[in-house]
């Protein structure tokens, strides 16, 4: 084997994992259409229908939870191969699952009722966090412009009644989870045909 | 004044072998079969012998029911392979 022989087996052997995806979009998809589903069932329920206990349609997101744990056991038994950029990714968004709950319990703890004013401002800016580092580790700018747009809607959510931030969520998580979600899945299928 | 390659990394399979899992954590035989296009036995031969270098640790379990052979680099064989390609660097400039 020449050196320059030894050089391109190199290279190519590099390129053939690099381009190994194994983010499929599937995750993205899940909590995009049930925070999607929630935020929007919330606010119908609260400006429309008048429901005053409509925020427990947030339990659905229990429901995903378990739905995720199982997914992710299933998924880590059936994984060929972990990447760097699967470890970095997975430890941004166990840290921001943890920053979501516990921002929720400090405004709560700190503010009481009025928690309300500031939570959906604050968890869209949290929202871009983990949509932005994965975008760059990605290298999938979808995923980056969604954070950005996630960023967008928490300043506009101070410029807008407190009633109507719900509907900011649901945009934040069509842009920026469901449609990347979306565009991941379809690159992941032509990786598996290709 | 050149520098011998590494006897355990100048072979295609086990150059490749090295070559991949310098770039992901930890693979599967299956995947390193696959990307490799090598035989299940002529892949096993490899592995070993870079184990036994210290090159790569190799675990197996087993997973549903079914055997599973892990591999990762080692520090050391980090170490080697940067040594190689280092080494294959000298040679080409020379060439140039």
């Amino acid at each position: 084997m020449s050196s320059a022989e030894s050089l391109m087996l190199i290279e190519s052997m590099i390129n053939k994992a690099k381009n190994q995806f194994s983010e499929d979009g599937h995750l993205y998809l899940l909590w995009g259409w049930v925070v999607f589903i929630c935020s929007l069932g919330q606010y119908i329920g609260m400006r429309f229908l008048n429901i005053q206990s409509s925020a427990y349609i947030w339990l659905l997101t229990i429901l995903a939870v378990i739905y995720m744990v199982f997914y992710l056991v299933r998924n880590k038994k059936q994984r060929r191969v972990v990447t760097y950029t699967d470890e970095v990714i997975g430890a941004t968004w166990i840290a921001f699952s943890i920053g979501l709950f516990l921002t929720g319990f400090i405004l709560g703890q700190v503010l009481g009722a009025k928690f309300y004013t500031v939570l959906n401002p604050i968890y869209l800016t949290i929202y871009g966090i983990p949509t932005f580092v994965s975008g760059v580790v990605l290298k999938f700018r979808p995923l980056q412009t969604g954070a950005a747009v996630c960023w967008g809607l928490a300043v506009l959510s101070t410029f807008i009644p407190v009633t109507e931030h719900l509907l900011l969520i649901a945009v934040a998580m069509l842009v920026a989870w469901i449609l990347p979600g979306y565009l991941l899945k379809r690159r992941y299928k032509n990786q598996s045909v290709n | 004044m050149f520098k011998e390659l590494d006897p355990i990394l100048h072979t295609p399979l086990r150059l490749a072998i090295v070559s991949l899992l310098i770039s992901v954590k930890e693979a599967e035989f299956t995947f390193i079969k696959e990307k490799t296009n090598a035989t299940a036995g002529n892949l096993s031969v490899q592995i070993s012998k870079l184990k036994e270098a210290g090159y790569i640790d190799v675990v197996k379990q087993f997973r549903d029911n079914y055997p599973q052979t892990i591999c990762k680099i080692t520090p050391e064989g980090v170490r080697a392979f940067e040594t190689y390609v280092k080494n294959l660097q000298s040679y080409l400039n020379a060439g140039n």
